[in-house]
């Protein structure tokens, strides 16, 4: 495959995923808006722009920081690579560059995702009641990754796809984690609904510690899960298994693998109760740096094949510096 | 027999593709004009509607460029199709043939040959080296089988009395070929029943054809399996779309320029398992951008140090540089002679009258009759530069006639050709309007012509100009089986792989 083929795959998955995250996020940030909570009076728009990692490239705009601009910021701003309508026009450009790769299903369900967005009042969904729109965003991005694993053969298009996916994944789960953990504890029920809703965990996070509002279960659940598919070690993990795939029967494990490997084994057997005791916002600086770590790997490794080829990738979203 | 949907159908004085001039339906278009008749204008506007949904759902587009802000627009497609019918065909087909193999002779003979052609006096010499086509930098870079013109798309017309002619050659780079198989699925959608009453030849068979040309100029060094790969100037240019589907249908990668490398005269593409050889390039950009070293040093498109590869004979390129000498303008003018003169056979299919403008005698007559002919610069394509003296205003006619004078060698003059008319959807309803026909034909080691091509048709009343980005429309155009034959053409290589439709 194309080396520009491969990594115009590995950013559409990302934009997909940031798509839907951002969805899910503007959506439990909204709802949970509505009633009266113990979050009241914290400034939670502001804190969806730091899950995102977006605060600097909103300031920028230098627009008062509150509900109307942060969502038209994430949602509709198309100078924002990161926003919703961007996202998905990009995924769809780079889908398109990769075409033929594509099966004919994948392709034109991202391709309606697209024409529908464009063809929607968002404004209005924004100053009206955004709920549908969250969750249109929601599940055409669910739609495409069924589409995508019920439709393509498992092989270095699928990989790279999947790959990128997960990647921008478990740095969204660990984002949420990093932002929300000062708030959690001292029995705040409403941080620990908006912290795991936003990872579209609640549910799941019952099954396993009920209601307990122990900031360690929570963040033993968003980091190392095996069952929860959106988990920073469940990504991880897949993640590995789509470099698995793309190395093929080589017999020695190559640069991206081991430095994926070595972060994910450490995430899996470590106890969580001590890698979450003293900074927790370094330590989980620190991880989300290693995932963007084994990002930029990936891209000199399969990205930059031929010397003189240029090494500024085209692909971007905001708060990340990758070379 | 009354057919009430089309009873306010007028043929007025042109030659109409479905009805004779009394009004009676044409008999090879009788069963779809029953047909059109029994369905209610509620289910043509649906079908149409459906169609054009077909069409935006797979992301069919081409862009406009506009002034401020390129425009992508969905692909038009009239629903009511052309026919010809097989008895027809038949003879468009011969006369495709033998065009194009005289084409490509003459390419041979130009620029690997004695130049016969030019020595025994059929094409003079300073027409050739005059040509803004005639690549120097293409001289004796052979092409196997001498299919330089691999891919041709030429543009025929059906005059007042239905006779077809040839308006012009496309032998660089033709593009339409996506959309006549788009169309064809579109089509097979919306109105199925109707196939079903027409042996219709398909027309999906093209990947595989052109992969097998493809595979056949391959260098010899290329062993059994060549890797061919199309080119393409990127995912900006008008035409990307197709450059896209066709690598999809023959299941090979889709490059860019930066994609490719030259290492000691032999062209890799980067891949994600490190550099992999390329032995043939189906490209779809410019002679002018191909190899910056040789051509445009400011183009980023092409591939430096591809020229001196193709000299190497490492790889090769179709179409082979250097074709637009054989698409030039005043170049068509001589092809009926170069037809008899290489194949020893009179044209098949005729030329449009055309005058060259060097020799005093006709530049005089055209002089005078500037308001009553087209003219047209000869070295460009896509309806570029082209004024209708019937329709042109007077100051744009006095320009024309500097221009003529100014550079003679620069254009060519041609009687106005009533371009027949079929019946179309537009937003008045049924109408009659004026259409075209880019036929497709393959060289490798035989020539072979698509059934059928792509109809064109100018949507706005009275026009003749069937460009798309101005308006123009398309239809699919079936080609019919001829009775007591087979539909399906032979299978011949199974090593090619078959894709459906994507």
């Amino acid at each position: 495959m194309l080396a520009r083929h491969a990594e115009s795959l590995f950013w559409a998955g990302r934009y997909l995923e940031r798509a839907e995250g951002t969805a899910r996020l503007l959506d439990v940030t909204y709802q949970g808006s509505l009633q009266v909570a113990g979050s009241e009076g914290r400034d939670v728009w502001a804190h969806v722009l730091d899950v995102l990692r977006a605060r600097k490239e909103f300031d920028r705009r230098g627009r008062e920081l509150d509900e109307g601009a942060v969502c038209t910021f994430l949602v509709t701003d198309r100078r924002n690579p990161g926003s919703i309508v961007s996202g998905v026009a990009r995924a769809r450009e780079n889908f398109r560059t990769v075409r033929e790769h594509l099966s004919s299903e994948m392709w034109e369900n991202v391709n309606r995702f697209h024409l529908d967005l464009q063809a929607r009042d968002i404004a209005a969904d924004l100053t009206g009641e955004p709920y549908e729109l969250y969750d249109l965003v929601k599940v055409r991005c669910q739609t495409l990754g069924g589409v995508a694993a019920q439709s393509m053969p498992r092989d270095e298009t699928y990989s790279f796809l999947r790959l990128g996916w997960m990647i921008e994944r478990a740095l969204i789960t660990c984002r949420l984690l990093n932002v929300n953990y000062a708030s959690l504890g001292h029995d705040d029920y409403d941080a620990l609904l908006l912290t795991l809703r936003s990872a579209s965990a609640l549910e799941a996070y019952r099954r396993s510690f009920q209601s307990s509002t122990n900031p360690i279960h929570i963040a033993a659940f968003l980091l190392q899960s095996r069952s929860f598919p959106r988990s920073v070690l469940f990504c991880l993990q897949r993640a590995e298994h789509s470099l698995e795939n793309l190395a093929g029967l080589s017999t020695t494990r190559n640069r991206a693998q081991r430095i994926l490997g070595r972060i994910r084994s450490q995430l899996e057997f470590t106890d969580i109760a001590e890698f979450i005791t003293g900074d927790v916002r370094a330590t989980l600086d620190a991880l989300e740096q290693s995932i963007c770590d084994i990002a930029d790997v990936v891209a000199n490794q399969y990205f930059r094949v031929g010397s003189e080829y240029s090494l500024q990738s085209q692909f971007v979203l905001p708060g990340e510096a990758m070379v | 027999m009354t057919h009430g949907f089309f009873d306010g159908y007028l043929t007025d004085d042109f030659f109409d593709e479905a009805f004779e001039a009394d009004g009676v339906p044409r008999p090879h278009y009788r069963q779809l004009i029953e047909r059109f008749a029994s369905l209610g204008e509620d289910d043509i506007r649906h079908r149409r509607q459906l169609g054009e949904d077909v069409f935006k759902a797979r992301g069919i587009t081409f862009t406009v460029y506009g002034e401020h802000e390129d425009i992508e627009r969905t692909w038009p497609m009239d629903l009511f199709p052309r026919i010809i019918p097989a008895a027809e065909w038949e003879v468009i087909e011969r006369g495709l043939a033998q065009r194009v193999t005289a084409l490509n002779r003459f390419l041979d003979d130009i620029y690997v040959g004695e130049q016969a052609a030019i020595n025994d006096g059929i094409v003079p010499r300073w027409l050739i080296t005059s040509s803004s086509g005639f690549e120097r930098e293409a001289v004796n870079i052979p092409v196997p089988n001498g299919a330089r013109c691999l891919v041709a798309g030429i543009d025929l017309v059906r005059d007042r009395d239905g006779v077809y002619r040839v308006l012009e050659d496309n032998i660089r780079n033709p593009s339409g070929i996506s959309y006549v198989l788009e169309n064809r699925a579109a089509m097979m959608k919306v109105l199925p029943a109707a196939f079903r009453e027409h042996r219709v030849r398909p027309v999906d068979q093209y990947g595989r054809a052109l992969l097998r040309a493809l595979r056949n100029v391959a260098p010899p060094a290329a062993g059994d399996s060549p890797t061919v790969a199309v080119l393409t100037p990127g995912a900006f240019n008008s035409a990307y779309f197709e450059h896209a589907f066709l690598a999809r249908q023959m299941g090979v990668e889709l490059v860019e320029g930066r994609d490719l490398v030259v290492d000691d005269h032999v062209v890799y593409m980067r891949t994600t398992g490190g550099l992999q050889r390329v032995d043939v390039l189906y490209r779809r950009i410019d002679d002018a951008f191909l190899d910056p070293v040789v051509f445009r040093n400011d183009s980023t498109l092409g591939v430096p140090g591809l020229m001196a590869a193709l000299r190497a004979g490492t790889i090769s390129v179709a179409n082979a540089a250097g074709n637009g000498v054989g698409d030039d303008k005043a170049v068509y003018a001589y092809v009926p002679e170069l037809i008899k003169y290489y194949l020893g056979e009179e044209a098949i299919i005729p030329n449009a009258t055309t005058y060259l403008l060097w020799d005093p005698d006709q530049r005089n007559h055209v002089l005078d009759r500037l308001d009553q002919l087209v003219v047209k610069p000869v070295a460009e394509s896509g309806g570029y530069g082209i004024v209708i003296g019937p329709k042109a205003s007077d100051e744009e006619l006095a320009i024309v006639r500097h221009n003529i004078l100014n550079d003679p060698r620069n254009y060519i003059a041609q009687e106005v050709v009533s371009l027949s008319r079929s019946p179309s959807f537009t937003d008045d309803g049924l109408a009659g309007r004026h259409i075209d026909l880019r036929p497709f034909v393959l060289t490798g080691d035989r020539v072979e012509v698509i059934p059928g091509g792509l109809t064109r048709v100018a949507m706005r009343a009275g026009s003749l100009v069937v460009n798309s980005s101005q308006g123009g429309g398309s239809k699919d155009t079936w080609v019919l089986a001829p009775i007591g034959q087979p539909i399906d053409p032979p299978v011949e290589d199974d090593d090619v792989r078959d894709e459906e439709l994507g």
